[in-house]
């Protein structure tokens, strides 16, 4: 009856403004800390929000631990990627690449560390970056989007070195090979490319939607998600999901997903893939789903799995997509709890 | 008026002396309970079995006749009897918590025990589960890449085929060597037969020619010489 009461009274504008902004939000990327206590989102505002998962696991967690400790105005355009590097977050959005401390994230009024903005060909209009993807080993950042090139930036020098020229439409996803080193880049154009770092080349490069196995022309050929294990390649979107064996360059299984995936990684024997619709999907390398959890956003857009290992006991898996709340798996197989901006 | 406050201060004298004499029996008889509970836990009347031995030995060593006091003694006898035994019985009980304590102890360092060993059992365990999940992605992915090998045609039929084509080949090709030759052969045996025949035409035509040659001489001469 109390409840009845409240919501009789009439709202504020600023909180039918704060509501409208929650309905319409959408949540783009995800990253976690490297003590793995915390977990940076990012949304279309172009506002970072950083929840903490140490509290909102804890035994004693209230329903304010689910709201984020911070949130702040990080871009101008929505922050469409983000990582992080041992003391840094990395955020990017609308054409430039931001850093901000995780030791100073916390506090009130956190400026960013540096900005920088990739050398674009025009001037006129600033492309949006998509993707980045950190090279430990060589400590460069790599970034891709719009202007369907990958820029790789230096760590230490904040120096942009080379750009990779070969997609025809702008850049999705990335991914890191390991063992070569490689990088693997998914695009509009329905191409998956190979580069090799060392010599800024191309490497070989799939066309997805060439074979007849995996392609579905009538969702069309953009690649949404890539993940690679080295050996083996996991690429969605308007294809099939496929698994696809390098090498060989032959797509060895087709998982039987109707929707198209925005996001897939692969974890221990698992392949965990997201995309339309309101289910993380769990597949056997075999082709068989072996679970399918629902969360709380009518479609999913990023997966975040936290195996940081200097805190076990906030180890879990987040999905956030189409809506501003961010689904915690503390076990894949149901879904927790869901943190709120 | 003097004499009622005397009265009265006497009065209230005696109330407080009354209520202090009450206090003080009330707090003798509470020690007094206290002690006999301490004594006599177990309400059986031990406290009052050895008050009665007591009184009984101090009649007895009063006492006058023989017979009397021969009863008297036996009675004190099996009263002290009955003493000792309820002594035994509260000796044996204490004994036999002491030991159940030790029971216990012993049991609750075993549990410890064994709930270590559930825990180091657990992360063997796990490291047994990240194992077999390990194998079991590198035999789905070698199943995979065996089902796309599946599709290619064995290598051995391969190489059969390739072998027997290749000897097709080999025999053909010999074969047609050897119609080559033939050809050969009999294009220049065609070749020389046709040169000869054309020689012998012209063997023919001159002889002929000659013929005519010497016909038309033969006629000269025979109209020649007449002159």
């Amino acid at each position: 009856m109390e409840r009845a009461a409240q919501q009789a009274v009439p709202l504020g504008q600023m909180e039918v403004f704060e509501a409208l902004q929650r309905l319409h939000m959408t949540v783009f990327s995800q990253s976690v800390s490297p003590c793995g206590k915390f977990l940076a989102a990012g949304n279309n505002y172009g506002q970072i929000a950083i929840f903490s998962l140490s509290a909102a696991l804890s035994s004693e967690a209230k329903e304010e631990s689910k709201k984020p400790m911070v949130t702040f105005q990080a871009h101008d355009g929505p922050v469409y990627s983000m990582v992080s590097t041992d003391r840094h977050l990395l955020s990017a959005g609308d054409g430039e690449v931001k850093a901000w401390l995780w030791a100073e994230i916390l506090k009130k009024g956190c400026k960013e560390l540096w900005r920088r903005q990739p050398p674009y060909r025009t001037s006129l209009e600033v492309p949006e970056i998509n993707a980045l993807l950190l090279v430990p080993k060589e400590n460069l950042l790599i970034l891709a989007g719009g202007d369907c090139q990958l820029h790789a930036m230096d760590l230490e020098t904040g120096t942009f070195m080379w750009a990779l020229r070969g997609h025809t439409d702008y850049i999705h996803c990335l991914a890191l090979r390991e063992r070569s080193p490689e990088v693997l880049s998914g695009g509009e154009d329905g191409a998956v490319r190979l580069w090799d770092l060392r010599t800024a080349k191309e490497v070989q490069t799939i066309e997805v939607y060439k074979h007849e196995e995996c392609s579905r022309p009538h969702n069309g050929r953009w690649i949404g998600c890539l993940a690679t294990d080295s050996d083996w390649m996991v690429c969605g979107g308007g294809p099939a999901l496929t698994l696809w064996h390098l090498r060989s360059s032959t797509p060895t299984t087709v998982f039987p997903m109707r929707a198209p995936q925005k996001h897939v990684t692969f974890y221990q024997d698992l392949i965990l893939s997201a995309g339309q619709g309101r289910c993380v999907n769990q597949w056997q390398l075999s082709g068989e789903l072996k679970a399918q959890v629902p969360g709380s956003s009518p479609g999913l857009l990023s997966l975040s799995l936290n195996q940081q290992p200097a805190a076990p006991e906030c180890k879990v898996l987040t999905a956030a997509g189409n809506s501003c709340r961010v689904d915690v798996f503390t076990n894949l197989g149901y879904r927790a709890f869901s943190l709120s901006f | 008026m003097g004499a009622v406050t005397d009265d009265l201060l006497k009065n209230t004298d005696e109330n407080f002396q009354y209520r202090k004499n009450e206090e003080k029996h009330l707090k003798m008889t509470n020690e007094v309970i206290r002690k006999r509970l301490l004594i006599d836990g177990d309400g059986a009347g031990d406290d009052r079995r050895i008050n009665l031995l007591v009184k009984s030995f101090i009649k007895w060593c009063n006492s006058g006749s023989q017979e009397e006091g021969y009863s008297q003694y036996q009675r004190m006898l099996s009263t002290l009897s009955q003493c000792e035994f309820s002594m035994g019985k509260t000796l044996l009980v204490y004994d036999m918590n002491l030991r159940e304590m030790e029971n216990y102890e012993k049991i609750y360092k075993e549990i410890e025990c064994s709930i270590a060993g559930a825990h180091e059992k657990i992360a063997e365990c796990k490291k047994q589960i990240l194992q077999a999940k390990r194998i079991r992605k590198n035999r789905q992915e070698y199943d995979a890449l065996a089902k796309v090998i599946q599709h290619h045609p064995d290598r051995h039929e391969t190489l059969k085929e390739l072998e027997a084509l290749g000897k097709e080949l080999e025999h053909l090709s010999h074969i047609k060597e050897s119609v080559e030759d033939k050809l050969e052969l009999r294009r220049k045996q065609f070749h020389v037969l046709l040169s000869t025949i054309h020689e012998l035409q012209q063997t023919l035509e001159n002889d002929e020619k000659l013929s005519e040659v010497e016909e038309a001489q033969e006629a000269s001469m025979e109209t020649d010489p007449k002159p």
